[in-house]
């Protein structure tokens, strides 16, 4: 009797799709990709429950308050004349502009009220207090 | 003179692909490195406009939350502090009675931003959507 042998079976993984997975995840990583503008400084930023999503960053705009009262722009030291004049250009600019206030948690109010006025004469009323989302019930 | 007519094969045309995963990958990589999630979050509060008008408010229609220097807490005239977690259920019982109720924070100059903002967290977990924030200068 004859026994017809049977041919091994090639083992092969198919990479015609891989190409399109790997443009896929590209398109992905493209959109949600928003390139640093600054690099920011070290602060704690205080935790709330009722922190929210900002969905707008097209019109975000950020102020960093540092622990001992130091306040930057861009990653540059401002003072708090600055703030005003400069915001006030940025409004005029973007009329939606929306403030991101990066306080460190332990920085005293009173530097955190002279920014808020300097904001107000600059009329960038829309503004955030960035915060952490704190868990728990 | 014997000719040769044996067909010429003709070659297909190909595109290599092969090395197109390789092209695309490395797109990611770049990507993947320069990404940063968006970290935008917070508490969200429109400022007052600047004016010289005064707009009066009557005084039932005002809860005040003063924070003390040392971060303590008083609503109203009270003289007895409120611990920090009864804020949101005092607020939400005021709204209740009073749906035209504006909660005014007063922190002092020197009390710590981050009691300001538990304050007003609770406030908001109150239910409360008219927010203004003061400043108490001196002791």
């Amino acid at each position: 009797m004859k026994i017809k042998r049977i041919g091994k079976p090639k083992v092969i993984i198919p990479t015609a799709s891989m190409a399109d997975i790997a443009f896929l995840l590209i398109i992905f990583f493209m959109l949600t990709t928003v390139f640093r503008k600054e690099r920011g400084q070290k602060i704690i930023l205080p935790s709330a429950k009722s922190t929210e999503r900002i969905l707008k960053r097209k019109h975000l705009s950020y102020i960093w308050l540092t622990k001992d009262g130091k306040i930057f722009v861009m990653d540059q030291r401002v003072s708090q004349k600055r703030i005003s004049y400069d915001f006030r250009l940025r409004v005029l600019e973007d009329p939606n502009l929306i403030v991101m206030l990066m306080f460190d948690k332990n920085v005293k109010y009173l530097y955190v009220d002279s920014i808020l006025e300097a904001l107000r004469e600059a009329r960038a009323l829309r503004v955030t207090f960035s915060t952490e989302f704190k868990g728990g019930g | 003179m014997p000719f040769n007519f044996r067909k010429r094969k003709i070659e297909e045309p190909e595109i290599p692909t092969a090395s197109m995963a390789d092209i695309a990958f490395l797109l990611i990589i770049f990507f993947m490195l320069t990404t940063i999630f968006s970290r935008a979050k917070g508490l969200k509060m429109v400022l007052p406009e600047k004016s010289t008008e005064i707009v009066k408010i009557k005084s039932e229609n005002m809860m005040r939350i003063s924070i003390n220097p040392e971060g303590k807490i008083f609503i109203d005239d009270a003289i007895i502090e409120t611990p920090i977690y009864e804020i949101k259920n005092i607020v939400r019982e005021r709204i209740k009675e009073n749906p035209k109720l504006i909660v005014l924070i007063k922190t002092n100059i020197s009390a710590p931003y981050n009691r300001m903002i538990e304050v007003y967290d609770e406030v908001l977990q109150g239910g409360a959507d008219k927010v203004a924030l003061q400043s108490i200068k001196g002791e």
